[in-house]
This record gives structure tokens, sequence and C-alpha cells, in this order.
């Protein structure tokens, strides 16, 4: 067990800049999820911090100590590849055993060794795999196998790539579960990489988002869903995404899609210009039935609906409001179909308000379009 | 129409029997001289100019290359030159082994100034012409004293096989994942346990099919032997000339009985691990 901090973290693969000036300090005990997209620097930043890549610029400090110079056998992390890379010539037993007899991560004799594995391939539900190479397995079970390997171990700090990603949604989902468990029993400092931002807010303590190299935001899952610093953040988490529209101020009041949405200028934000962005999450708004009205202060948008899918239970809406699409996530018993005009709501704790910016770039997020940010209200 | 084929079964066309006909066209094209070589060992002296194909077949020549009628006919012991390249490519190839499959991981593991440029360099040993360095190469072997011994002959035929080795080897170490070296260093092993217990067993299979095609080219050579020996140190493949005679008589089915006899150890080696040379010999093009 131990803290990580990142100074300055900086590395550039020739003329590809991987990771710039990251700065990240995880607590004792920490299950610290990075995430995001695909080639954000998440797996250097990991490698970093094992030793693997040579930074060119910052330093890792794991427990106090200065990781400059250090070897990787020397730093006592533990971690779990994105590509499993088991041992093929070994059994999954070998495997297992690989990190108990090195000599680096304590002494353990035969009988140590086989209770260790038999411990953790219970836990993991691999241990009739034993006997098994890698190349007999599942990438369900590789990935177990892989996980195994690092928790059959002591280690200041675990550090999990992607271990999640090469699974079918349902085992997924059902390892997703599981690690949960194994992360709360091991209260080994955890460093987990995806881009799954359901993975991150299921598991993380606290969550960083990376972008092209950079830190965009950390946070716990909560801050990160409800206060996203910008449209970047808050469309990589959520799916389908949030839907943004383009905003101006006028008389007093926040006009988007051609006055089809409508709700009072926040005071407390400053508009530049008077242009802003706003956005609302699919499942924050609200499908109104026939003859209910909204409850008072929320924001209607009226349109018509392009497209429903549905979801099982859910359905998703795709929703023309002036010109722009809106997509709902509601009930699929809210008996809206494709052509009927319907009215949405939102409260207005659930707009996000932008910056005002050129189509396609990303923008800070201002605040919420209720004088009170709802995180300080819920949390 | 289309019948279905059984597996190993294909479709039988106008193109592919002409494809067929030109193929074993160009076996026999290729494998005549082979076969007129083992016609020739089996024919008696009188015989051997003939070009018939009907003669009683003798074994009597295999005996004579390696009697001492033989020794006495080109002044070489046969068996000793069948020794001596043996012992010549084994030397070889285990220098090239013990330093050609470090330098191979290096080279496929780290990019540093002028890596590529080493590389090239070595392989140019390869398509260099042996002619070329032959005459520096014999003054310096006379100077150091190392002329017409097995220590001068390893040196020289390990120039001919390192660069197979290290260009073999290097595409079976790019082929693995630099990720299980980086696993078995957080496993708490150090770089070179990483490199002997993980890499090393998985390039197995590259180790043995360089290790023979190296053999095969060692135990070709001609040249080497030819300008940098001379008794003591004589190779098959200069053995196998003498039969021809130094301008007295020349005795063919002699010649063809021993270059059989020099033939048969590579050949052997080859059959037997057939299934990594074909992967050895595509310069691992084949990504596994």
């Amino acid at each position: 067990m131990a803290t990580v901090e990142l100074t300055g973290l900086s590395k550039a693969y020739g003329d590809v800049q991987a990771i710039t000036g990251l700065d990240l300090a995880i607590g004792d005990g920490e299950f610290f999820v990075v995430l995001g997209p695909s080639g954000a620097g998440k797996t250097t930043t990991l490698k970093s911090v094992a030793g693997l890549v040579e930074v060119d610029d910052g330093d890792v400090v794991i427990a106090g100590r200065s990781m400059r110079g250090v070897e990787p056998y020397h730093r006592n992390v533990a971690m779990a590849f994105e590509s499993y890379a088991l041992y093929p010539q070994k059994t999954v037993f070998d495997n297992l055993a690989s990190p108990l007899r090195s000599g680096r991560t304590g002494r353990y004799s035969a009988a140590d060794q086989q209770q260790r594995i038999d411990a953790v391939t219970t836990t993991l539900g691999i241990n009739h795999l034993l006997r098994r190479f890698p190349r007999e397995l599942s990438n369900g079970q590789r990935q177990r196998v892989a996980l195994g390997r690092v928790l059959v171990r002591p280690a200041d700090v675990y550090l999990l790539d992607e271990p999640l990603s090469h699974l079918d949604a349902k085992l997924r989902a059902q390892m997703r579960a599981e690690l949960k468990q194994l992360g709360e029993m091991s209260r080994t400092t955890s460093l987990y990489v995806t881009h799954d931002y359901q993975e991150a807010l299921a598991l993380g303590d606290r969550i960083a988002v990376l972008r092209a190299g950079r830190l965009v935001q950390v946070g716990t899952p909560h801050e990160i869903w409800r206060t996203p610093v910008d449209s970047f953040v808050a469309k990589a988490l959520g799916q389908p995404e949030i839907n943004l529209l383009e905003a101006e101020v006028a008389d007093g009041r926040l006009r988007a899609a051609g006055g089809a949405v409508d709700l009072p200028a926040p005071r407390h934000l400053d508009l530049a210009g008077g242009r802003a962005r706003l956005g609302f999450r699919p499942r924050d708004l609200g499908l109104l039935r026939a003859g209910s009205t909204a409850p008072v202060g929320d924001v209607v948008l009226r349109g018509r609906v392009g497209l429903a899918e549905r979801l099982g239970r859910l359905m998703e809406f795709s929703v023309d409001v002036g010109g722009h699409d809106v997509i709902v996530v509601a009930d699929s018993d809210a008996g809206a179909r494709e052509g009927d005009v319907v009215d949405l709501h939102v409260p207005l704790t659930d707009v996000h308000v932008f910056a005002a910016g050129p189509a396609g770039e990303d923008t800070v997020r201002l605040g919420g379009a209720a004088v009170r940010e709802p995180a300080q209200e819920r949390s | 129409m289309a019948k279905e084929l059984k597996p190993g079964q294909r479709r039988v066309t106008a193109g592919s029997v002409v494809a067929d006909l030109m193929i074993v066209a160009w076996f026999v094209f290729s494998l005549f001289p082979l076969l007129w070589m083992l016609l020739l060992a089996l024919k008696n002296d009188a015989d051997q100019t003939s070009t018939y194909f009907a003669f009683s077949p003798t074994f009597d020549n295999f005996v004579t290359v390696l009697s001492q009628r033989g020794q006495d006919l080109t002044s070489v012991d046969f068996g000793q030159a069948m020794w001596t390249s043996v012992l010549n490519c084994v030397g070889a190839v285990l220098v090239s082994l013990v330093v050609g499959v470090p330098a191979a991981y290096a080279a496929g593991r780290w990019k540093y100034r002028g890596s590529e440029n080493l590389m090239f360099q070595m392989l140019s040993f390869r398509f260099a012409p042996e002619l070329m360095v032959i005459v520096p190469l014999f003054v310096i072997y006379n100077t150091l004293g190392i002329f017409d011994t097995k220590v001068g002959m390893v040196w020289v035929l390990q120039l001919v096989t390192m660069p197979l080795v290290v260009w073999i080897l290097r595409s079976y170490f790019q082929d693995l994942s630099p990720e299980l070296e980086q696993a078995a260093l957080l496993d708490g092993y150090t770089r070179i346990r990483a490199f002997l217990t993980v890499a090393l067993p998985l390039v197995r299979p590259g180790i043995a099919a360089s290790a023979l095609l190296a053999f095969i080219f060692a135990w070709n050579n001609y040249v080497f032997p030819l300008i940098l020996t001379d008794s003591a140190a004589t190779t098959v493949t200069v053995a196998v000339t003498k039969f021809l005679g130094g301008g007295g008589q020349a005795y063919y089915n002699l010649t063809a009985a021993a270059a059989l006899l020099g033939a048969l150890p590579p050949l052997v080696l080859a059959l037997t691990i057939q299934r990594y040379l074909v992967r050895g010999l595509s310069f691992g093009a084949v990504k596994a």
C-alpha cells in the first residue's frame, strides 16, 4: 500500500506527445480510474508508473520515494496488461506463480505459493484451469488469469490496463461487479485505466479524465458526472452523448433551437457575448404524457419524434426540436411514436451551461442553469 | 454445377493442369543434374563417361572414396575432411548462436542511433562476394598463424553464419510482444532473467531454424576453405573436388560419390527439422 504522485510527467514517442505535464496525486488504498479515449495517454501513464516507459520529464513518486532511475523490478508494482501478456509456454499455475518465484515480492515456500494461488483462483473462479496453457483459454479466462497474476502478490500499487476491454458485454458487467468487491477486498492502491465511462463511474473512488495526453478533470464519479469541467468530459460520460445546443441571451432569457428551448438566463454566470452552449443528458430529459404538465420550473422543449428505438424497458427517442436533434431516453410506456409531437422537460438543475465556441470544439462548463450547483445540493 | 470440394481437393481447370505441367517440367530440369550425379556415382570407371542409362551399378565408388586408395588418389583423407567440416560448422554455428542470439534480441527490441546501419553492415557480409576479402584474409591468416587450422575456419565461417542467425532471430524477437518481458520485469525478474526465462524459450523454433540454415551455409562454403586451408583443415567441399584430379586423371564417378556423401549430413538435418526451416527461410515474413 502506498500513495502515488505524478508530477509534471511528460512522454513523447518521436513526434507524438503521449502525455504532457501530467500531475496526479493518488491516495493510499484509493481505487483511481484514468478515463479517456484511445490515444489519450492512459497506457503510457500506467507504464510510466511501472517504469516500463522512460519518461522525458517529471517524476513518479511511490510511497514518498522518487522512482527516477528505479528499475521496474524494484518498484513493487503489479500490472495487468491489456494484451494479458501471459507467458504462452507456462501453465496458468506457473503464470500465477511467476511473481511469487522471483524472490522480489517476498519469500514463499511451495505451500505458501499453492495457498496464495488457490485463494486468488477461487475468488476469480479459475481454479479449474490451473493445468491449462493460455492458448487453451477463452479471452475472459485469460483476462482473469492476468488479473490473478496481479492479485496473487502483495504490491504497493496495482496497475490495471483496460482489464475488461476484451470481454463481451455481459461478462464485462459481471466482472465489473466482481472487481468492485476485489478492490474493496484488497485495499491496495490501484490505478485502473479504461475508456468505458460506466466502468469508471462504477469502480472509481476518483476519476481522472485524460484527453490527448493532458489531464482534463479529476474528481469523484459524482463530481465528474454532475459538474464536468467542459463539454469534452460531458460528452465522454454517458451513452447516448449529452445533447448540446447553441443558445443566445435576449431579454433576460436564454434561447436555443429557434426559441424552442427557452429558459431564464442564469445571472450567476458570465455569458460572454451573450452566447452559450446548453447541455442536457438524454436520461435527464423526460417525456411529458399527454394531458400532464411539467413540474414547476422545468424547461419544456416541444418537438417531433423522428426516430424511436426500443432498448428493452427503455426507449431512445430522437426528437426534432426547432431543427436540432435532441436525444431522449425514456420509459418505453411513454407512449410516443414516430411522427408524434411531444413535450420534453428537464429540471433546471440538470441543464449544463457551457461557454459558446466554434462548432465541433469543446468549451468549458460555466455552471448549471440553476443558481445552485446540484452537486452541492445532493452530495 | 460446382461440386463441393473435400478438404485438400481443388478444382481441376485447364489453367491448373498447365501450371502443374510447368512445375513438373521445372522439377525435371532442375533435378536432372542430381539424378545424373546419382547414376554417375554408381558407375564403374569404364562406364563413367558413357551416357547410357544401362550399366551394372556398383557401390565400390563410395567405398573407394572413404578408403586408403581414395586418399592415395587425392592426398586427402575424405573421412577426415567430413569430420573437419562437422567440427568447423558446429563451431561456427555455436559461436554465432552465443553471440548472435543476444545481438538479435537487442536488435529486435531497441532502436538506437545507427542500429539499422549496423544490421545492414552485418547483412552485407552475406551478399558481398567472398572473393573480395579472400586475399587480405589469406595474408592475415598467415601472419596470425591460423592458416589451415580449425580455429581459423570457425573464425571465418562464423562470418557466413552470424548474419543469418541475427537476421532470422531478430524477426522472431520482433514478433514477440515486448509486454511479455515487461510482465516478467514487474513480476520481479531482472532484464537478463526476463530474457532467459520468457523471451528465449519462445524463440526456440527460430533458433533451430537459424542454426540449421547457418550449418548448411557453413557446410556449403567453398571459397574460404579452398584458400585458407591446406591438408590439415581441409573441408568436405574442397575434398570433393580433389577427385577431379589436378591435371591427372579425373574420376567423375568418385567425385559424384564423394559429393553425395558430402551432401548427406545437411540433408538429414534439413529433413529432421523441416517444419521450422520454412519459417526460417522466409526470414520470418510469415507473422505468427
